[in-house]
């Protein structure tokens, strides 16, 4: 890799860890300082960057373990998140349409485990080749497929649940 | 419209057998206002994945994390600098310098032709005014000498062989 900069190849990377940390903490705040932690922790790996093969792997990777430890620490299932849970404060008129505004795409992965939907989100979103989020996940292209079509036939079946 | 192709690659999307690119043609598809009633259940969740897709942090993200590992955003400073009248007139300075070097050159250059041509000229005034020396000089001598000395150059000249 040549010419490896915070600023060009590190930060650029922001959004992209932003949207992952915010599908499994489904919090901006909390996304926003996963994002900032992880690149923090890019950073003090400075020296050994030359030596990383794909380093936005490895930023997501990071990423990933940092949201997942938010999670575990503040007790909250990633099973299964309760995207409402900040609503708390609101009337249950208010969280109903709060609720309805809520992307369909987050509750059709609301349910999913975190990996099926971290995986959907590498592929749908991000765009990654299977062997792209084998590498960033450490598992084989095998089970990135076999996860992927969990989760995609999950969905499939709640959009036919929803439209009849 | 044959919507056959798109509900292949539905189909296959859902099996996870589609090529990025694949998925891609779905989106696109998905992101149009004509879409056949059988397919519009799936409309929104594409065009979510586009709208997921647009997520970003905030503006100030950037510069803060720049603060934090001691990278400040460079600042382009573009410096004022008084200029004094004589500074300003500076190139007019070095123009004239640079002329009169030449000028000098030229000069120079002339002035050594125009010294070998006084040489050359020099040379052949010495020559005539010998030459009338010379002949002053047979002028001043009796006939008979006069003319052998006139005649024998003749002569020589004569007696050379052709």
């Amino acid at each position: 890799m040549e010419n490896i900069s915070f600023r060009t190849t590190v930060l650029p990377l922001s959004d992209k860890l932003f949207r992952l940390a915010l599908r499994i903490t489904m919090n901006k705040a909390e996304a926003e300082d996963v994002v900032q932690d992880t690149l923090l922790k890019v950073w003090e790996h400075r020296e050994e960057w030359e030596q990383i093969n794909n380093l936005e792997a490895f930023a997501i990777a990071t990423c990933r373990n940092r949201a997942l430890d938010v999670m575990k620490r503040a007790g909250r299932n990633t099973e299964k998140l309760d995207e409402m849970a900040h609503f708390s404060s609101q009337t249950p008129q208010e969280q109903l349409e709060a609720n309805e505004q809520i992307s369909l795409v987050n509750r059709l992965m609301d349910d999913l485990p975190e990996v099926q939907r971290t995986i959907m989100l590498l592929r749908d979103i991000e765009g990654k080749t299977y062997q792209e989020i084998a590498q960033t996940l450490d598992i084989s292209e095998t089970q990135v497929k076999v996860y992927l079509h969990r989760a995609r036939t999950k969905i499939k079946e709640r959009i036919w649940t929803i439209n009849t | 419209m044959d919507y056959k192709y798109i509900e292949q690659l539905l189909e296959r999307y859902w099996e996870c057998q589609t090529t990025l690119e694949e998925e891609a043609i779905l989106r696109n598809f998905f992101r149009q206002e004509d879409v056949p009633a059988s397919l519009l259940p799936y409309r929104q969740f594409f065009n979510e994945q586009d709208e997921m897709s647009e997520e970003h942090l905030g503006k100030d993200f950037a510069d803060k994390m720049l603060r934090l590992v001691g990278e400040e955003t460079p600042v382009h400073v573009c410096k004022a600098r008084r200029l004094t009248f004589m500074r300003r007139l500076r190139p007019f300075y070095r123009a004239a310098g640079l002329i009169a070097i030449l000028l000098t050159i030229g000069n120079a250059a002339h002035q050594s032709f125009s010294e070998d041509e006084d040489i050359a000229d020099n040379q052949q005034m010495a020559e005539s005014i010998a030459a009338d020396s010379l002949q002053q000089i047979t002028i001043g001598q009796p006939e008979q000498q006069s003319a052998e000395l006139t005649k024998q150059p003749i002569d020589t000249i004569n007696t050379l062989p052709r």
